[in-house]
């Protein structure tokens, strides 16, 4: 349960108009939302407020039962780990990790054993076609390959929810709607929470509903 | 005055020279100004002191050579304290040296060798008139009050030759000079700040000398000398007889000091004008006996005529002369 | 093009992050201004000994030298008679101990006469009355000697000659920056008489007439010398005064090596970084169009003007360091070997323009491989994000090992004598081989290892692993300074032990007595012997007469001590090296020789050497060799009883003493200095205080070595922090990303720590090795070579690994110190920064 009350939030160097004013948004486990916009429009001060990664200046943001802004930073972050996923357009992998321990970061980080997480980790990246590529290092890979290992580390400790930052910003129509497809499919088989920002219609098509940011105001499109 | 004997040193006095100056001339050159001088000197120390390197006396010798073509004075110096026989003087009879340096009286002949790297003096000196003796039989007066003299006799007239080397060009010489030996243990009154000396060998055979003393202020404290004619008569001045009148100064551009290089004298009968072979004959010798003087080869004219040459010493100029 | 091409590359990034060329600049400064100012140092101190030795020997074109007790005055009228002598001045040159504990002064006697022609500076151009000169009352000062004891002219000195007292009048004191040692100057007839040096000269200096030929007279000296007495060049003699420090002086040197050494690895470290980090601007360029040999240009240049200001910084640094030191330590950098010697700074264009050249070469060498890799890159690649290329590269494995080869052959063809240049070479040779080869080596052992670190420094090491040009940066700088730390701590713990351990067997008795301390004039008769010998609160005693001996051909004369031999003889009381011969009955008797004298004269024990003491030069035999530290120049004992058969000389300097049981050091010094003419003039010291007394000296000797260990450490330090710094910006989305997966800050700090950490531990242990590989040249080769004694080899473990701890520490801080900048905000925009 994701729930986003009266947000509000200005930067001071952006004057006197806010970034985000009165957001609201209701997210049950199983829904697969996408926001959309014009650069600038706010999207990844939504995205980094939901994260954890910013403060509003008013308003409340609950997740499975806590007000992110009443935690500390450490208390954010552990949630951050334990509960979140996030997927991002220049996919993030660790040059020097291979693509099963870059899958298997999120589970290390939150204390799974090396042994397990690996083991888990392969059955997810088989699970995206990756089988064949475990031992290669993201350097060799292609767009969409490597996104699809990011989506892997992503989802791989069962988070209750995933951010997709324009996932498909650096792939060709072809392995867009791959990644696509997949991202739908193990948010939804999880019944995670799924929150795709994008400026691409295409991508915005593939989720449940779309919400459209514009003059700091999210409105159902 | 006993000779040889008086030729010789005499220890028991502070000071004592042998002067010689003179004129050479080699073959296709013009005439020079020549010096040789050596001094014994015996500093104030304890006899008791057991080095043999205790410096009772020391000998300093000078040599300078006035040639016109280098403008200025060559001039040699040497100084050792008497022992090891590396330098002394004996008495009895000329002998006198320090290292290679020597000055040595055999029969009527004296013998003169200096020797250094960029100069080389060895000459043969004849005498041929008996000695000169100055003051009252070779007692000379050098103040009015008495208590400093000298003793003093000159050898004018000595026939010159030899050879003379400058830096690697020897050449051989011949000319006339003059030697004065002197001994003293009280030789300036306390007033005295030095002294004008010249010795003419006239060119009639005669002899002329005559110095005066400056007192500090400039003015003639003593002054005395004598001439030996042709014919070995000798008249003997007194102060009154003798006048220096300072024709033409020179400032030596080296150390400051101004020099009266040409003089008109009235000594006795005479009246000379002394006029120098070149106007720089200043000898610094601050290393060895610590003055600065000027003693140089001059010619002396008597109403425009060449009368006969020697040399003309200025001592004090720079600063009162202590001995 | 070019100005765009600079505009881009040097032009941009200087005004966007200054302080980055800034800090390139600064480690050139840093170990430019290490270099040169211990260099300026070493120089003005040799300056002002050339310049003493040679106001003293002056004009002289030979001199005859006897050993320091002299020779008979009868040679010089010879010497000065010889045809082709053209002045012969006679000097008496001694020590002349001060009766009231002060330092002793150095008095030469001259004859005045003589010396004008030879010396004409000796008085400084001073006219003194002749009287002043032949008082044998007087004596004239140098500046520096007035200011020592504190007199003006006028004033009255004490000396002490054997035990009577002397008293002199100082007539006159030159001026400052004349003579810039304390020296006194008297008559030499005086000296000879008022400090019983009666028929003694001590030096003849000689100038040849100019048609003399020099090598016959050579030989008609020759003949003239008795033995012990030499004939030597000017030059000679300057070279035998500066040969007392030259051993130090080298050291000195090396240190200065060191400092440019760590400053030219900094400098590399630091283009290498600077160029790394443009490669996705260069590649930009390229593809622009701007040709590869402008871009190379260009970033040479800038290579070059960033080492030619930061050795200017570096030379005005140095020079303001160096007064500073001069200030406060003196020339020889506190180690009390030039004391009172008055020094200026001795700057020279020409060296300050080689600093300046080096300093600048320096940045071009360090310049030149990385600019030539990222110039000549194809373009594409440059642009793609992420790290540098990675590609293993052979070539440092291989010029590594190359260069430790060539340290490795230099060491086993190295001379056993002269100067240690072979030594330093090696040491360059296998610091710069260690440094290129070690660290390849250190991570490929490490990825064979598997070594398997819980989060968040799993992340650490396998970045490490996967990028080791990068690390082995940071790494090498650790390596080069701690292997440099490392190998003078093992040095001078080597040192320190074997002293310590010296001073021990040298110093069995409770009380050392010496006549006075310094100078030659003091000693005990005979008389004073014996009536210290009836004390009853000794229970045993050993005289000791030392004095000098000339010995080995163009060196310092050696001290010869004869000594009594003590109860189990020479063999057990000398701290011998190696075994000693087996002496036969009737065989000639025995001489204990230092291990310099084994060294110069290629002595073994059992081998023969003649030494001229008496009338008769005498052979002995070489009973055993012995480790010296306090005689720099070497070394001799015999028996004391021989010795006086030999010479007839019964004066003592020293003596040893055992006192007897319940008798007070107090009581016992008070008798004996009853027991002689002047028992104030007796120094008297326990073995304790003179054990305290020379491990202070040791001490004080090495302090400034410290200093130069901590600037290396801390420039070690600054290129870790140089590395991480200059990785952090290209690491920053990486660490964005490791923020959204829910790692804190703090864990991103330790994780940055972490990869510090194990650079630094590998690098200290890779330091650590050939550290001490170069502690083992400079104990075994170099010190061996400079100072000719030996040295057990001793290593401080437990300091040893607090500094590794220390430094592992330190590099951890330095690296999340160097990556704050970009931990410390925004890391989360990081991840949508597009390059």
């Amino acid at each position: 349960m994701l729930s986003l009350r009266h947000l509000h939030k200005a930067y001071r160097d952006s004057g006197e108009r806010p970034v985000l004013r009165d957001i609201g948004l209701e997210l049950r486990p199983g829904d697969y939302v996408a926001i959309v916009g014009e650069s600038g429009s706010g999207k990844s001060t939504l995205l980094n407020l939901i994260a954890g990664l910013e403060l509003p200046d008013s308003g409340n943001i609950l997740f499975e039962e806590q007000d992110l802004v009443l935690l500390d930073d450490n208390a954010r972050t552990r949630l951050r780990r334990q509960r979140m996923g996030f997927v991002f357009q220049a996919f993030l992998l660790l040059p020097h990790l291979t693509v099963l321990d870059n899958a298997a970061l999120s589970l290390k980080l939150n204390g799974v054993g090396h042994r397990e997480s690996q083991q888990r980790a392969a059955a997810l990246l088989d699970a995206m076609g990756l089988s064949a590529h475990v031992h290669r290092f993201p350097g060799t890979l292609s767009g969409g390959e490597s996104q699809r290992v990011a989506i892997a580390r992503a989802l791989a400790h069962q988070p209750g929810l995933v951010l997709a930052d324009e996932p498909t910003g650096n792939l060709d129509a072809g392995s867009a709607s791959q990644v696509l497809r997949l991202l739908r499919e193990q948010v939804k088989s999880r019944g995670s929470i799924g929150i795709l920002v994008t400026h691409s219609s295409a991508a915005a098509a593939s989720t449940d509903r779309v919400f459209r940011l514009a003059d700091g105001i999210l409105r159902p499109e | 005055m006993h000779f040889p004997r008086d030729h010789g040193s005499h220890p028991e006095f502070r000071i004592e020279w042998w002067y010689i100056t003179g004129w050479l001339h080699a073959k296709d050159q013009d005439d020079c100004g020549f010096q040789v001088t050596f001094f014994r000197v015996r500093p104030r120390v304890p006899a008791d002191n057991p080095s043999r390197f205790n410096p009772e006396h020391i000998i300093i010798a000078h040599a300078a050579l006035a040639d016109r073509q280098l403008g200025k004075l060559r001039h040699l110096q040497r100084a050792a304290r008497q022992g090891f026989g590396l330098a002394g003087s004996d008495t009895g009879n000329t002998r006198v040296w320090v290292d290679r340096w020597q000055l040595l009286r055999d029969g009527q002949q004296y013998r003169c060798r200096i020797s250094e790297r960029d100069m080389a003096l060895n000459l043969v000196l004849d005498t041929l008139q008996p000695p000169l003796l100055q003051g009252v039989a070779g007692y000379s007066r050098k103040g009015p009050q008495g208590g400093s003299a000298s003793h003093y006799y000159s050898l004018p007239h000595l026939r010159v030759s030899g050879e003379i080397r400058i830096d690697r060009t020897a050449r051989t010489v011949a000319g006339e000079a003059w030697l004065d030996h002197e001994w003293s243990s009280s030789l300036l009154e306390t007033d005295a700040e030095g002294w004008d000396w010249f010795g003419i060998n006239l060119a009639d055979g005669g002899a002329l000398m005559a110095f005066r003393m400056r007192n500090r202020r400039g003015g003639t404290l003593w002054a005395g000398g004598s001439w030996r004619d042709a014919g070995g008569a000798v008249s003997n001045f007194k102060p009154d007889d003798i006048r220096f009148i300072p024709l033409r100064h020179w400032q030596s551009p080296l150390t400051g000091a101004k020099y009266p290089v040409s003089f008109e004298v009235l000594a006795g009968p005479f009246r000379v004008r002394l006029e120098p072979l070149m106007d720089d004959q200043e000898n610094d010798t601050r290393a060895t006996t610590g003055a600065v003087y000027w003693e140089g080869a001059v010619r002396a004219r008597s109403s425009g005529h060449e009368i006969g040459r020697g040399y003309l010493e200025l001592t004090g100029y720079l600063r009162p002369l202590q001995i | 093009m070019i100005r765009a091409v600079w505009q881009a590359l040097v032009g941009g990034p200087l005004r966007a992050a200054p302080g980055r060329t800034l800090l390139a600049m600064l480690a050139i400064a840093s170990g430019i201004a290490l270099g040169y100012s211990v260099h300026l140092l070493n120089a003005s101190a040799d300056t002002e000994f050339r310049r003493a030795a040679l106001q003293l020997s002056g004009e002289a074109e030979m001199l005859i030298r006897g050993p320091r007790q002299g020779f008979d005055e009868a040679l010089y009228p010879q010497i000065a008679r010889l045809d082709g002598i053209a002045i012969a001045s006679p000097v008496l040159e001694f020590q002349a101990s001060r009766s009231s504990g002060e330092p002793s002064l150095k008095i030469i006697g001259v004859d005045a006469l003589r010396a004008r022609e030879l010396q004409p500076m000796l008085l400084a151009g001073q006219t003194l009355p002749a009287a002043d000169l032949f008082d044998p009352d007087n004596i004239i000062l140098s500046a520096v000697a007035a200011r020592t004891y504190g007199v003006a002219a006028g004033d009255r000195l004490d000396f002490r000659a054997g035990t009577a007292l002397v008293t002199l009048r100082v007539a006159a004191v030159l001026p400052d920056g004349s003579h810039r040692l304390p020296l006194g100057i008297m008559d030499i007839a005086a000296a000879q008489w008022r400090f019983g040096l009666t028929g003694v000269l001590h030096r003849i200096d000689i100038r040849f007439d100019r048609d003399a030929g020099p090598a016959a007279l050579r030989k008609s000296i020759g003949a003239l010398l008795p033995e012990g007495v030499q004939l030597l060049t000017p030059e000679a003699e300057n070279l035998r005064s500066a040969a007392l420090t030259r051993a130090y002086r080298t050291n000195l040197d090396m240190l200065a090596l060191i400092a440019l050494f760590t400053g030219a690895f900094l400098v590399y470290s630091t283009q290498t970084l600077a160029m790394l980090r443009r490669r996705n601007q260069v590649a930009l360029l390229r593809a622009l169009g701007a040709p590869q040999g402008t871009v190379l240009g260009v970033l040479l240049v800038e290579g070059a003007l960033i080492g030619a200001v930061g050795a200017a910084i570096g030379i005005t640094g140095g020079l303001v360091l160096a007064q500073q030191l001069l200030a406060a330590v003196g020339t020889d950098l506190g180690a009390g070997y030039f004391r009172n010697l008055q020094a200026a700074l001795h700057i020279e264009p020409a060296t300050m323009l080689f600093f300046m050249a080096l300093g600048t070469l320096f940045a071009l060498m360090g310049t030149l491989a990385p600019a030539i890799e990222i110039a000549g890159m194809p373009p594409a690649r440059g642009l793609r994000a992420g790290d540098p290329d990675e590609q293993v590269n052979a070539f440092p494995l291989l010029a590594g090992i190359t260069a430790i080869g060539a340290a490795a052959l230099l060491l086993w063809i190295a001379p056993s004598t002269g100067l240690p240049i072979h030594g330093y070479a090696a040491i360059a040779l296998l610091l710069a081989g260690a440094t290129l080869a070690f660290p390849p080596v250190a991570i490929r052992l490490l990825k064979l290892a598997r070594l398997r670190l819980p989060l968040p420094h799993a992340l650490g090491l396998s970045r490490l692993l996967a990028t080791p040009r990068l690390a082995a940066i940071g790494m090498s700088s650790i390596l080069v300074s701690f292997s440099l730390v490392v190998s003078m701590l093992l040095m001078i713990h080597s040192f320190r032990t074997s002293l310590d351990t010296w001073l021990e067997q040298v110093l069995p008795a409770d009380i050392y007595v010496r006549a006075a301390a310094g100078g030659d004039t003091a000693y005990l008769s005979a008389a004073e012997q014996q009536r210290i010998a009836r004390i009853p609160d000794l229970a045993r005693i050993e005289f000791l007469r030392s004095r000098s001996l000339l010995l080995l051909p163009g060196r310092p004369p050696v001290t010869l001590i004869a000594r009594d031999p003590g109860i189990g003889g020479f063999a057990a009381a000398l701290p011998l090296v190696g075994t000693p011969a087996p002496l036969p009955e009737n065989g000639p008797p025995a001489v204990w020789i230092s291990e310099l004298v084994a060294d110069v004269l290629a002595l073994r024990p059992g081998d023969p050497v003649r030494l001229a003491l008496g009338a008769q030069p005498q052979t002995h035999i070489v009973g055993g060799i012995w480790r010296d530290y306090a005689r720099q120049n070497g070394a001799v004992v015999m028996d004391l009883a021989e010795y006086r058969r030999l010479t007839g000389d019964r004066q003592i300097n020293d003596l040893a003493a055992w006192l007897a049981p319940g008798v007070s050091v107090n009581e016992a010094s008070g008798r004996i200095r009853a027991a002689t003419d002047d028992g104030s003039a007796l120094e008297i010291s326990t073995t304790a205080e003179l054990r305290k007394l020379s491990l202070e000296i040791f001490d004080r000797s090495f302090a400034i070595t410290w200093a130069l260990q901590a600037a290396a450490l801390g420039i070690g330090l600054l290129g870790v922090w140089l590395a991480f710094n200059a990785q952090a910006l290209a690491r920053r989305r990486e660490f964005g990303m490791l923020r959204h997966l829910g790692m804190t800050r703090r864990e991103i700090s330790a994780m940055l720590a972490g990869e510090g950490a194990l650079g630094a531990a590998i690098g200290a242990a890779c330091g650590l090795f050939s550290g001490v590989i170069i502690g083992l040249i400079l104990v075994r080769v170099i010190n061996r070579q400079s100072f000719h004694w030996s040295m057990d080899l001793a290593i401080p473990w437990l300091p040893l690994a607090a500094l590794f701890a220390g430094i592992v520490f330190c590099a951890a801080m330095a690296a999340s110190a160097g990556a704050a900048l970009a931990t410390r905000q925004e890391m989360t925009r990081a991840v949508r920064e597009d390059w």
